[in-house]
Order: C-alpha cells, then structure tokens, then sequence
C-alpha cells in the first residue's frame, strides 16, 4: 500500500488512536490537516508521538477533505510509505512577516539531501508549502522560493475554520505561527500538479494604476475609482458591485489561464483584495462556471494521461468550499475523487509558483 | 532604440529553463507574477528605462546575467 488517507472528527488523543488504527502502511510521510478547534502544540506533538519513525507535519485548517467528503471540526491524514517516498527534507521559514530567511529554510533542506536544490531533478522532487494564512506574506514568500529553485512548490495557506485569529503550521511535533512549513519529497514515481479554478475571461481588462501592494489594494483602476472602473466592467452601479465580488474576481492570465485575484472588501472606493495586485498589472474581470464540472473534467483529464495515480492533495480555497456548500454540492465534489486516496483541507489561499485565490491546486502521486 | 526589453526577458527564460519548455514556461509565469509580461515586448518596444531597470532588478532576483 503506498497512499492511505484517514480522518477522525474525535477529541484528542482518541483522534490519535483513531487515525492511526487507519493507517494501513509503515509511513515516511505523514500529512494532515486539522480544524482550529484543536490545540495545535498539543496535536502536533501527539502527532509525532503516534508516528515517530516518520516526518510528520501539517497545519490548521478552514475545514477538511477526506474520502470525498469536505468536514468541518475534524482532522483529515494521508500516509505516504517508501514505495513512495525516496527521501523527505521539511525545513520551517520562520518570521514571514519579517526577514522571511528563504534561504535558511534552503541550506536546511540541502543539507539533508547533501545536494543544492539547483542540481535536483525537477521531475522526481517536488516541494509543499503551508503557510500561515494571516500572515499577509505568502505572495513575498513564493517569489522568493520561486527565485531560489526551478523544483515546483504547490501547497496553500493555513486556516482557522474562517475566525481570522490565529492559523498554525505543524512540524514535528512543533507549531508555528508567522512561518511556512518547506517540505522536499524525493518521489519513487513522479507527479503531477494540477491548478483548477472556474472562470472565464470576460474580455474585460482593467489596469491597476494605483495600489496598496503591501495592504493588497488597489486604489484606482485605469486611473479611476476601483470600485466605480470594476463596477463599470461589470455593467452595474457601484454599490451593486460588492454583491457579485465572489462571481466575478479577477485574473492575472498566463497564455489564457487565470492566476485568480479574489476581491474581499471595499473602503471608499478602494477594492481590498486575498491577494497582491502590483502597480500596472493587467487583469481580466472573470466570470463563474461550474466548479464541479470543471474540476471532475480536470481529473478525469488526468485520468485519460493513462499515467497512475496513487493519490492527491487538495489544497481548496475556502471560497470554493462556501459555493459548494451554498449550493448543496459537497457530495458531488467529493464523488469526483470516488476510488482515489485523496486528503486536503480548505485554505485562505493556494499555492502554486505564486499566490492565488478562488483556486484548488493539487498534487498528484503517481 | 527597440527591441532591449524582449532580448533581455529572453535572456532570463533561456538561462532559467536551459531548453527545458516546461521551465520556459514557469519563468515565463514568474515573470508575470513580478509584473512584467513578456508577451508585451517585442523587438520593436521601445527601449522604457523605468522598464529597463525592473527587468535588471528581476534578473538580479532570478540569478540571471542580462
């Protein structure tokens, strides 16, 4: 057996036992992600306790995914053993709000490898990052894991089940606030990463022309009103248009593929957004579609490659998860997932060579 | 003077992705995301110095020599 998942919605330590009566394998890695309710020094440690013979880590959450199910309160597990994992190198980027010492975390990882990450083969490593989701950093900390390795990173933020006071990143048998957890796998069999989020391009572009990049701002819009030039794009009234910032964020495109920007909250006619927008970029006000239908189209893609797939990760950003709970279409989400060993969690924020919103980017073991 | 921009964005995804599409195609990625598009520039775009600069301050950034 090379990926078992498992979940436990029980209080600690019977959530221990519980997942690791689950656990169907001798693990290297385990990976979990846990709801705000419990505490996170105590689970981490408790964690590491139950598995010591294995590089244990995770964060907190704003809601769980396992067996096709997307759960609140809970904690959400994926066991990955040696047919696997070749070598796992964790490492903690502390002080993101600071120094956000990269290269530290870097040195760390070679160390253990006993290699630069410059010389590793980007198709047998990959990297996972989990960041604290309030830091208001992790835009800063991509660029620079982005600076330093060509090894692909995908991962997202951490959560606190939508509180906004404290998220939390997990490592052997620590908790971290203010920090991103590094992890490098050295994978047996490959991988893929996939990137899927539901919308289309309008047509309409809008240029930030003056931003907050720090506060993720943007001020004015084509030298307008940001909310009057985005109401403008969206054929409505100013006031009418914070109603539709869940349908329609927008989207810094790379050849045609939106890297989502979600808009949060208005201040006068300022737009505060989940993610930095910098001075002069051009972005493409989107439309919805359909999030289950596009993400099972995007499995069942995969799927077709032909290539195996022994399980996933899904980092979703939490907005998803509110559609889909609105809609009544949980059950739905998680039956495209039917047969393959899949954990995740819903995050403030998805990872994958930058920032996103509105977004679930996925590792896939082969 | 032209065309500056786009010779030294190629420079950057060349040494970066040393013939590999898919590197060619994240440094492209991690461009945009720094602000810069190199879909923008061609070998006509005028030689913008407040642009000239940020692209040398990304290929500092990128350990690449433009």
């Amino acid at each position: 057996m090379s990926v078992t998942t498992a979940y436990s919605a029980k209080e600690l330590p019977e959530a221990i036992s519980d997942l690791k009566a689950q656990c169907d394998c001798d693990p290297r890695v385990v990976i979990f992600f846990a709801s705000a309710k419990y505490n996170p020094a105590e689970l981490s440690r408790q964690m590491q306790t139950a598995f010591p013979g294995a590089c244990v880590l995770g964060c907190s959450t704003a809601g769980e995914i396992a067996l096709g199910k997307l759960m609140r309160g809970s904690i959400a597990a994926m066991f990955l053993d040696g047919e696997i994992v070749a070598d796992a190198a964790p490492a903690i980027v502390e002080d993101l709000r600071g120094d956000m010492r990269v290269g530290d975390a870097f040195a760390q990882i070679e160390r253990h490898l006993h290699a630069p990450l410059a010389s590793l083969d980007v198709g047998k490593y990959v990297g996972v990052v989990l960041a604290d989701g309030l830091s208001g950093a992790e835009e800063r900390l991509m660029e620079k894991i982005g600076d330093r390795a060509d090894i692909f990173f995908v991962g997202g933020s951490a959560g606190d089940d939508l509180k906004f006071e404290s998220t939390h990143v997990l490592l052997n048998g620590q908790a971290y606030t203010n920090a991103a957890l590094l992890l490098l796998l050295e994978l047996k069999n490959g991988f893929d990463i996939i990137k899927t989020q539901s919308f289309v391009s309008t047509g309409k572009s809008l240029v930030a022309t003056k931003v907050d990049e720090a506060r993720r701002c943007v001020i004015e819009f084509d030298h307008k009103p940001a909310l009057e030039a985005y109401a403008q794009a969206l054929e409505v009234a100013p006031n009418q248009a914070p109603a539709l910032f869940m349908r329609h964020p927008v989207g810094l495109m790379v050849d045609g593929d939106p890297y989502v920007r979600s808009p949060q909250r208005i201040e006068g006619s300022a737009i505060y957004f989940y993610c930095q927008i910098k001075q002069g970029m051009e972005l493409e006000v989107l439309n919805a579609t359909d999030i289950v239908k596009d993400t099972r189209e995007a499995i069942e893609a995969r799927k077709a490659t032909g290539e195996p797939i022994s399980g996933i990760i899904d980092f979703q950003c939490i907005l998803r998860t509110l559609q889909l709970r609105g809609e009544n279409r949980c059950d739905e989400y998680g039956a495209i997932f039917a047969g393959i060993p899949m954990a995740g969690l819903s995050t403030y924020g998805e990872a994958y060579l930058g920032h996103m919103n509105q977004t679930s980017t996925m590792l896939v073991f082969h | 003077m032209a065309g500056q921009i786009k010779h030294m964005l190629d420079a950057i995804v060349a040494q970066r992705s040393k013939g590999n599409s898919t590197l060619a195609m994240t440094t492209k990625t991690k461009l945009i995301l720094k602000g810069i598009n190199p879909d923008r520039f061609d070998g006509t775009s005028p030689d913008d110095p407040a642009v000239i600069a940020r692209v040398r301050a990304i290929a500092a950034e990128l350990g690449a020599r433009v």
